[in-house]
């Protein structure tokens, strides 16, 4: 236990070192924001763009705040998964590269209580920049649009939350299989679209799928009905997240450096 | 533009913009501290000016070499 805490205030130092506690919440603040705001100024966009013949109208129905934060959780589906897993990719690659884990394990410290402080900080960082944009798109849809059904909005955050955090332990489990970042970040958001377009396709056999998780949360706006199998989904996720975990401790344990 | 104009809640945009402002001000703060770069350091200056968010978050995962 002190090992952990002792290694995960390394983590959160080297974080702040990077400045990644200051501009990945930022980013998912302004992805949370501009959502909402762009929804508001539609009809003016449209109308300076100026592409328009003249005498055309477009009416385009104002969607509801719940529609808009379903909107908001499809941004952050794309560009905002994105940003998590370019952001934490080298985390545990790094450190074998650099030769950093190598000296660190030239002592006898726990290979487990190493990689478990990996990932309480990346899901600190996760969880505490999520919580921020979501909390800023609610507020700004609420001020902007309309009002947000408190109980679907606040179910559909957390299980949005548990498949950022599942996409966050698969970068990690990537991070300390491989080396190349560009591969890294290439296999874990290529899983993570594949993992979430499988559950469109085909939802019979996804059911529990992680991958349903954003569809779910997605579907828990629109129509504030508690989707099937929200339930196993998230187990499913927890059960995946605790094997990478296993898996990752395991690797950073044969492959402390990199010859 | 009269129109438009009057018909924006400024305070509801202002943030953004500062937002934004603080990003790009804290990207260039550790690009000036940082002792070497991938490419170019006016490179990233013009990239974190011009490029509203992507350029900043382009910059923080691809620009900085980390300490090593």
């Amino acid at each position: 236990m002190r090992q952990f805490l002792l290694f995960f205030r390394k983590e959160m130092m080297e974080m702040r070192r990077s400045f990644k506690w200051l501009w990945v919440p930022l980013v998912f603040l302004m992805l949370g924001i501009i959502q909402p705001v762009v929804t508001r100024f539609m009809p003016q966009i449209l109308e300076s763009s100026g592409n328009l013949p003249k005498g055309m109208t477009i009416t385009i129905e104002p969607p509801s705040g719940s529609e808009v934060m379903a909107q908001t959780l499809g941004q952050y589906n794309s560009v905002g998964l994105m940003i998590l897993v370019l952001s934490i990719m080298t985390l545990i690659s790094g450190e074998r590269q650099s030769g950093v884990s190598q000296m660190i394990f030239a002592k006898p410290v726990s290979y487990v209580s190493y990689a478990a402080a990996k990932w309480a900080s990346m899901l600190s960082l996760v969880t505490a920049s999520f919580v921020l944009g979501y909390a800023g798109a609610w507020y700004y849809t609420m001020q902007m649009i309309g009002n947000v059904e408190t109980g679907a909005a606040v179910k559909a955050g957390l299980l949005y939350l548990l498949w950022l955090w599942f996409t966050g332990s698969l970068t990690l489990l990537m991070s300390s299989l491989l080396n190349p970042a560009a591969g890294i970040a290439f296999v874990s958001i290529g899983a993570a679209i594949l993992l979430s377009m499988a559950s469109g396709w085909l939802p019979r056999f996804t059911a529990y799928s992680p991958g349903s998780l954003p569809q779910i949360s997605v579907r828990w706006l629109q129509a504030s009905d508690a989707p099937a199998g929200a339930f196993g989904a998230a187990i499913l996720c927890l059960m995946c997240m605790i094997f990478f975990f296993m898996i990752a401790a395991y690797q950073v344990k044969i492959r402390k450096s990199n010859v | 533009m009269d129109t438009m104009n009057s018909s924006i809640p400024w305070n509801l945009i202002m943030p953004l913009i500062v937002l934004q402002l603080i990003l790009a001000v804290v990207g260039l703060l550790s690009l000036y501290k940082a002792e070497a770069t991938r490419g170019p350091k006016w490179l990233w200056v013009i990239i974190i000016l011009c490029g509203n968010i992507p350029g900043s978050v382009v910059y923080f995962v691809f620009g900085r070499k980390d300490a090593s």
